[in-house]
């Protein structure tokens, strides 16, 4: 029985000391929440390094999960987040992002004013930009001829039964049908958005996949040949397999703005300036655009890319392209009417 | 005596372990269904049933039957697969036996989602099975599996075969030949025995077998989302997506708790099952 006793007591004094050191440790790191494959490969050891901030990192594939996990604990657990802007302004009125001083932010300067102080966030108080790009057409041109696909009303054409890939976004989805109809892709009219669920309703059918992971992979696995796709994974893609195009629709495309943001009650939010200030090293940006295929609103980084890289459409579109399409923006109330009609379009009503 | 003090301790341990871990998320899940959703506090009083009502919905009712019958569908092939192999199991010696149930807990060293992306690997399009097929001439074209009702079903099964074949296996063991035997002497045949000697005794086998894979082939959301395409296919899809996409909590704990419902008059179905194979199972039966 002693034995037992001791063992038992040797046990719980051995778990408060490591609760102990976690909690020592715990000041100097700092929690990112950022989306699936959305940083190159050894930047948060380099962050660790040059710091000593260790990094907890954890990812999300849609923003509305990200939003319900910070709203839910009242915006703590998590450091840094990085949600689209239709999303920081959102939260930003929910009271669920804490203000950035950006006078911490040594490498703000290199910001493309272009991308800033957007009506998202006015003045850029509570976020800072990372990365933007654009929901578009993916196609491989291995088996459908790029040329033959100009708009997104092609997609709903019968000869593609069971075979598309659409984003698992109710707003991009939304988007197209938004944009055929001759809307704003950001519309909150409940007569629109109808009519957009009722032309949604007809690609069902052509709906073999849903996929906001990584979108890339079933075109590369060569069980989708053509659907929606976010340009900086076709950029991805064409690593592997030059044959993944991306297609601006004729009708507009989707575009969106992803930035840094620090929730309300983060615990380190000292550490948290100091990883968006490491990311927006021009150097840091310019691997960003390598590694994940988006482009970058830090005009510094732009100078220091590859020729091919700076000039290729895909990730850096000409303007009239960026003319047509719409920036998402939030859409308030209107949203519980996109997710009514979202859950039924999935469910395949 | 003296190992009271350590016993009581495992049992508080255990009973205060079931009630924070068990029963108490449990009890707030009931208790979230019957609130109001609130997009800023997720959950607000009054109490209402809306939520139960809305189930019947027929758009939520449509999903309700479609994952009965997927559940359905992969219950009846594990059944169908894992009862001759439980019966092949039970008749090995020992020394196979303990092998056989080893080579079937392999896989759980492996995390059941990297085995289901494996799963993606085998169906795709340019998949080991649609290449295999293509190589010996059986298809022109790829058959499009991935992303289909069948890749579901498939990884349904293949997740949840041993999960059937375990129960079954200690079914068959506790069968008494001595009655097969008896039931051969008395001039009954092969499908006389099996069906009214070795089908009614290995019965709680069955049942068991069929409640621990039809409940969760209902709530595996992964399984529907990257072998299904992330339609809603499953209770567990809806379920996922009220809580983290819509955030209606309220909605989707009255969904859980409707599912444990099914799971109780399960339950109770396999104790009546029970119960009637040991009135059956006594010698005095004149079923014997």
């Amino acid at each position: 029985m002693k034995k037992t006793s001791f063992v038992t007591g040797f046990l719980f004094a051995a778990g408060f000391l490591f609760a102990a050191i976690g909690t020592a440790r715990a000041a100097e790191k700092v929690v990112v929440y950022n989306w699936t494959e959305y940083i190159p490969e050894g930047v948060l050891d380099e962050f660790t390094a040059k710091t000593g901030i260790e990094v907890e990192y954890a990812t999300y594939e849609s923003n509305e999960v990200m939003y319900a996990k910070v709203q839910l604990q009242k915006g703590k657990g998590y450091d840094v987040v990085v949600p689209s802007g239709y999303y920081i302004s959102k939260m930003r009125k929910e009271g669920l992002l804490a203000p950035i001083d950006k006078s911490k932010l040594s490498n703000f300067k290199h910001l493309d004013p272009n991308l800033l102080n957007k009506p998202y966030d006015p003045d850029n108080q509570y976020s800072i930009p990372y990365t933007w790009g654009s929901t578009g057409i993916g196609i491989n041109a291995e088996a459908i001829d790029p040329k033959s696909i100009t708009s997104w009303k092609d997609l709903w054409d019968p000869k593609w039964k069971g075979s598309l890939l659409l984003t698992d976004d109710v707003r991009e989805v939304f988007h197209m049908a938004l944009k055929i109809n001759g809307h704003s892709g950001n519309s909150t009219d409940p007569a629109e958005i109808k009519q957009a669920y009722e032309l949604l309703k007809t690609l069902m059918p052509n709906v073999l996949v849903y996929n906001s992971d990584a979108p890339r992979e079933p075109y590369m696995a060569g069980d989708v040949n053509l659907g929606m796709i976010w340009n900086g994974e076709v950029i991805q893609a064409q690593q592997e397999n030059p044959d993944i195009q991306y297609i601006y629709p004729k009708e507009g495309a989707a575009f969106w703005v992803d930035s840094f943001a620090i929730p309300a009650g983060a615990e380190h939010k000292e550490n948290a300036l100091k990883f968006i200030d490491f990311m927006l090293q021009p150097e840091i940006a310019k691997r960003c655009v390598e590694f994940i295929g988006y482009a970058t609103p830090n005009k510094s980084a732009l100078s220091l890319l590859d020729e091919k890289l700076r000039n290729n459409q895909t990730i850096f579109p000409p303007a009239e392209v960026i003319q047509k399409g719409d920036f998402q923006q939030d859409v308030g109330e209107a949203m519980e009417i996109y997710n009514d009609y979202w859950q039924k379009l999935k469910t395949g009503n | 005596m003296s190992q009271s003090p350590f016993r009581r301790f495992i049992i508080i341990l255990t009973l205060a372990w079931l009630a924070l871990f068990v029963l108490a998320p449990h009890f707030l899940v009931v208790l979230t269904s019957v609130m109001t959703p609130d997009s800023e506090h997720l959950a607000v009083w009054p109490m209402t049933l809306d939520a139960y009502a809305r189930i019947w919905e027929p758009l939520y009712a449509d999903v309700f039957w479609q994952s009965l019958a997927l559940s359905a569908k992969a219950t009846l092939i594990c059944l169908l697969l894992g009862y001759p192999f439980a019966y092949i199991v039970a008749k090995m010696s020992p020394a196979w036996r303990a092998f056989m149930m080893f080579l079937m807990i392999i896989p759980f060293w492996t995390n059941s989602l990297i085995r289901t992306y494996a799963i993606k690997l085998l169906l795709g399009n340019k998949g080991l099975f649609n290449w295999v097929l293509e190589a010996i001439g059986v298809i022109d074209a790829p058959i499009q599996m991935i992303y289909t009702e069948f890749a579901v079903v498939f990884g349904l099964t293949y997740i949840l075969l041993p999960f059937m074949a375990l129960p079954l296996i200690s079914s068959f063991d506790k069968l008494d030949k001595d009655l097969i035997e008896a039931g051969h002497d008395l001039g009954a045949g092969f499908w006389q025995r099996f069906y009214h000697i070795v089908l009614p005794l290995t019965m709680p086998g069955v049942v068991a077998g069929c409640l621990i894979v039809f409940l969760p082939a209902m709530g595996m959301f992964y399984v529907a989302d990257l072998l299904g395409g992330a339609k809603n296919l499953l209770l567990g899809n809806i379920i996922k997506n009220q809580f983290l996409v819509v955030r209606d909590w309220p909605f989707g704990s009255a969904f859980s708790v409707t599912l444990i419902v099914i799971m109780g008059m399960m339950l109770w179905l396999y104790y009546a099952a029970n119960k009637k194979v040991q009135r059956m199972g006594g010698l005095d039966d004149q079923n014997l």
